[in-house]
C-alpha cells in the first residue's frame, strides 16, 4: 500500500469514528434525558404551572411518540440545528463558536508551554538516567505527577493572587491573566510527558544507529540532538490523540476555575442548567475537535515520519 | 543539557539502566506504596467509617481555627467542623468511589478486550471500533453531562465513571492477549484441542495478572482524581457529603483566610495518588526485571 492510500484508509477511519462517536453520544443523551424524567418538567422547573408545562412540551414537539422525536432530533443534528439556548434564548451553536477561539487560546498556550518543559527537561533526564541528579530530579516529576492539575491551579492562585498579588485569577482580561490558566492547563499534560520524552529518549540512547553514530564519531550533544531526540519526539506525538482528550476535560476544569470565557466554562454551566441545546452543541463541538486533532496526527505523520515516507512507490 | 559533551567515551556496552530502574529500586516503591495505602486503609476503616461528631456537626464558635489547636489537628471550617475528621470522612467516599470506578472498569474492560481477542470477524471490529472511539473523547464531558441528568451519588457516580474508563482498560487487555495467543504454549493447547474457555482462565489471565495489577492502580489514581475533580464542579457526590473534591470545591471562597482548607483535601489526594503510582510503576518494574531476566 502506497502513502496516499495509507492516509486516506488512516483518514476514512477517523471519520467513521467521527459518525459513531456522533451518533451514540447523541442517543445516550436523547435517551438519557427522557429517562431522567420528563424534559418539560425539567425545562419549566418543579413548581411550574401545567399549563407553562404543556406550552414548552407543545412547542419542543415532546407530545408527540418517542421515536417521532428522536428521528426529528437526529434529523435537526445532521442539519446542524442544535436549537436555542432554553436559559437565553440564542442559538446553541453560535453560543459555542464564539467562546471557541478562548478555549483554543488557552489550549495552545499550554500546549505551547508543555512543549517547551517536556521535551528539553525529558531530554536531560533520559540522556543519562542512572545519574544521581535525573534520579533526583525523576523522583520530584514522579511526586508532580501525582498532584492533579486543578490543584496546581488552586495553589497557583494561592501563591500569585492571593499571597504575592502578582496576577489576575479572572477571565482573559489580556496577557497578564493569561499566565495562571494556561500554565494550569499545562501542568495537566507535563509530568506525562516528560516521562515518556524521557524514556524514548533513554530508549533510543540504546539503539544501533546511536552506537554507529558514535563511532563514527558524533558528540554526545549531536547524538542527543540530532539522533535521540527526533526520534523520542516522533514517538511522543503518537500519543497526541489521547492526550488531547486529556487537554479537554482539564480546560474544562481549567475554565472553570479562572472563570475563563471558553466554551468548557459555558458546556459545564449549561450542563448544570439542564440547557441541553447548548450541551449537545458543545458536544459536538469537542467531537469534531478530536476528529481534526486526529486526522492532523495522521496527515503529520505519513509526512514526517520516514518509514512511511519510504513506502511511496 | 551542559553534560552533553562530556561524553565522549562510548558506553555502549556499559550496563543500561531504565528511567525508573527495575529490581530493587521497583520492589522499594511498591514496598513504600503499600505502606502508604495501608495506613489510608486503616484510617478510612477507623475514622472513615465512625468519623468524630466535629466532623459532621460543626461549632460556630471554633470557626477557621489554625491547624493545630487544641482537639483540631487540622483545624476547622467556615462552620467549625473538624477539617482532620472530615478529611478521614472524605475517605469512604473518596476512596470507595475510585475502587468501585476501577474495578468495574478493570472487569468490564478485561471481557471486552479477551472478546475482541479471541473471537475475530465482527465482535473484534465492533468492539476495536468502540474502544477507538471513546478512548479519543474526553471522558469528563460525558461523565459531567450524565451525572447532570442521573443526579448526584456515590453509585452513579462510580458507575458512570468505570464505563466511561472501561475502554482504556479493554485496549490493553486486547494487546497483550493478542500477542498471548501467539504464543506457543497457547498454540499448543488449542491443537491439543483445549478449550477457549478453559485456555483463557489457565493460561491468558495469569499471563495478564502483572498487567492488570499495574493497570488497577493507576486506573484507581485516575478514578480518584476524576471523582474529586467532578466534585469540585459540583457534579460528583451529593453536596452536604464530606468529599475530598466538595471540601476543595467549598475551600475556595476561603483562600485567603483559611488556605488549610484547601491544603488539607489536597493533601490527601496527593498523597493517594503517590501511593497508588508507587505500587503501579513498582509492579511493573518486577514484572519488566523478571521477564528479562527469563530471556
Amino acid at each position: 500500500m502506497n502513502r496516499g492510500a495509507a492516509l486516506r484508509a488512516a483518514l476514512a477511519k477517523r471519520l467513521t469514528e467521527l459518525l459513531v462517536l456522533l451518533f451514540a453520544i447523541s442517543t445516550l443523551l436523547f435517551f438519557l434525558l427522557r429517562l431522567g424524567g420528563d424534559p418539560a418538567m425539567l425545562m419549566a422547573g418543579d413548581e411550574a404551572d401545567p399549563e407553562v408545562v404543556a406550552l414548552i412540551r407543545a412547542q419542543y414537539g415532546l407530545d408527540a411518540p418517542l421515536w417521532v422525536q428522536y428521528l426529528r432530533y437526529v434529523v435537526a443534528m445532521l442539519s446542524l440545528d442544535f436549537g436555542t439556548s432554553l436559559s437565553t434564548g440564542r442559538d446553541a451553536l453560535g453560543l459555542v463558536l464564539e467562546r471557541l477561539g478562548s478555549t483554543l487560546l488557552l489550549a495552545g498556550l499550554a500546549v505551547a508551554i508543555t512543549t517547551a518543559i517536556a521535551v528539553p527537561l525529558g531530554a536531560w533526564l533520559g540522556y543519562r538516567p542512572e545519574r544521581g541528579d535525573r534520579q533526583a530530579v525523576n523522583a520530584v516529576v514522579f511526586v508532580l505527577q501525582g498532584i492533579p492539575g486543578y490543584i496546581v491551579g488552586l495553589l497557583l492562585i494561592q501563591l500569585f493572587v492571593v499571597e504575592l498579588r502578582w496576577l489576575t485569577s479572572i477571565g482573559n482580561q489580556g496577557l497578564s491573566s493569561w499566565i495562571l490558566p494556561s500554565f494550569t492547563l499545562a501542568s495537566f499534560l507535563v509530568p506525562k510527558m516528560v516521562r515518556v520524552i524521557a524514556a524514548n529518549v533513554a530508549e533510543a540512547m540504546r539503539e544501533d544507529y546511536i552506537r554507529t553514530a558514535r563511532a563514527t564519531g558524533a558528540s554526545g550533544r549531536e547524538l542527543l540532538l540530532f539522533h535521540a531526540l527526533p526520534n523520542a519526539v516522533l514517538g511522543a506525538t503518537a500519543l497526541i490523540g489521547t492526550q488531547f482528550a486529556f487537554l479537554m476535560s482539564g480546560s474544562l476544569i481549567t475554565e472553570v476555575i479562572f472563570a475563563w470565557p471558553g466554551f468548557g466554562a459555558l458546556l459545564v454551566a449549561s450542563v448544570t442548567r439542564l440547557d441541553f441545546p447548548v450541551v449537545q452543541a458543545a458536544v459536538f463541538m469537542i467531537a469534531v475537535l478530536v476528529f481534526l486533532v486526529n486526522a492532523g496526527t495522521d496527515v503529520l505523520f505519513s509526512l514526517i515520519d520516514p518509514r512511511l515516507r519510504r513506502q511511496t512507490a | 543539557m551542559t553534560t552533553a559533551d562530556r561524553s565522549g567515551a562510548p558506553r555502549a556496552l556499559l550496563p543500561r539502566l531504565r528511567l525508573w530502574p527495575a529490581g530493587g529500586a521497583g520492589t522499594a516503591m511498591l514496598g513504600i506504596g503499600l505502606v502508604m495505602v495501608a495506613v489510608l486503609l486503616v484510617l478510612a476503616l477507623t475514622v472513615g467509617l465512625n468519623p468524630p461528631r466535629e466532623a459532621l456537626t460543626g461549632n460556630l464558635r471554633l470557626r477557621f481555627r489554625p491547624p493545630g489547636t487544641e482537639g483540631y489537628l487540622m483545624g476547622t471550617d467556615q462552620l467549625g467542623r473538624s477539617v482532620a475528621g472530615r478529611v478521614g470522612a472524605g475517605m469512604v467516599w473518596s476512596l470507595g468511589i475510585a475502587l468501585v470506578a476501577a474495578t468495574l472498569a478493570l472487569a468490564l474492560g478485561t471481557v471486552l478486550g479477551l472478546i475482541a481477542a479471541w473471537v475475530p470477524g465482527w465482535p473484534r471490529r465492533v468492539i476495536r471500533t468502540l474502544i477507538d472511539t471513546v478512548i479519543a473523547f474526553p471522558s469528563l464531558v460525558i461523565a459531567v453531562t450524565v451525572i447532570a441528568i442521573m443526579g448526584r451519588g456515590f453509585w452513579t457516580l462510580a458507575i458512570t465513571l468505570g464505563l466511561a474508563t472501561c475502554p482504556i482498560a479493554a485496549r490493553v487487555v486486547y494487546a497483550e492477549a493478542m500477542s498471548l495467543a501467539r504464543r506457543d504454549y497457547v498454540v499448543a493447547a488449542q491443537l491439543a484441542g483445549v478449550g477457549s474457555t478453559t485456555i483463557l482462565a489457565t493460561h491468558v489471565l495469569p499471563a495478564l495478572r502483572p498487567t492488570l495489577l499495574t493497570m488497577f492502580a493507576f486506573t484507581f489514581a485516575d478514578m480518584l482524581v476524576a471523582e474529586s475533580a467532578l466534585s469540585f464542579l459540583g457534579l460528583g457526590v451529593p453536596l452536604t457529603a464530606p468529599s475530598w473534591g466538595n471540601m476543595l470545591s467549598e475551600s475556595r471562597e476561603f483562600l485567603v483566610e483559611a488556605p488549610w482548607l484547601m491544603l488539607a483535601p489536597a493533601g490527601a489526594i496527593v498523597f493517594a495518588v503517590v501511593a497508588l503510582n508507587l505500587i503501579g510503576d513498582g509492579i511493573a518494574a518486577r514484572a519488566r526485571r523478571r521477564g528479562r531476566s527469563a530471556m
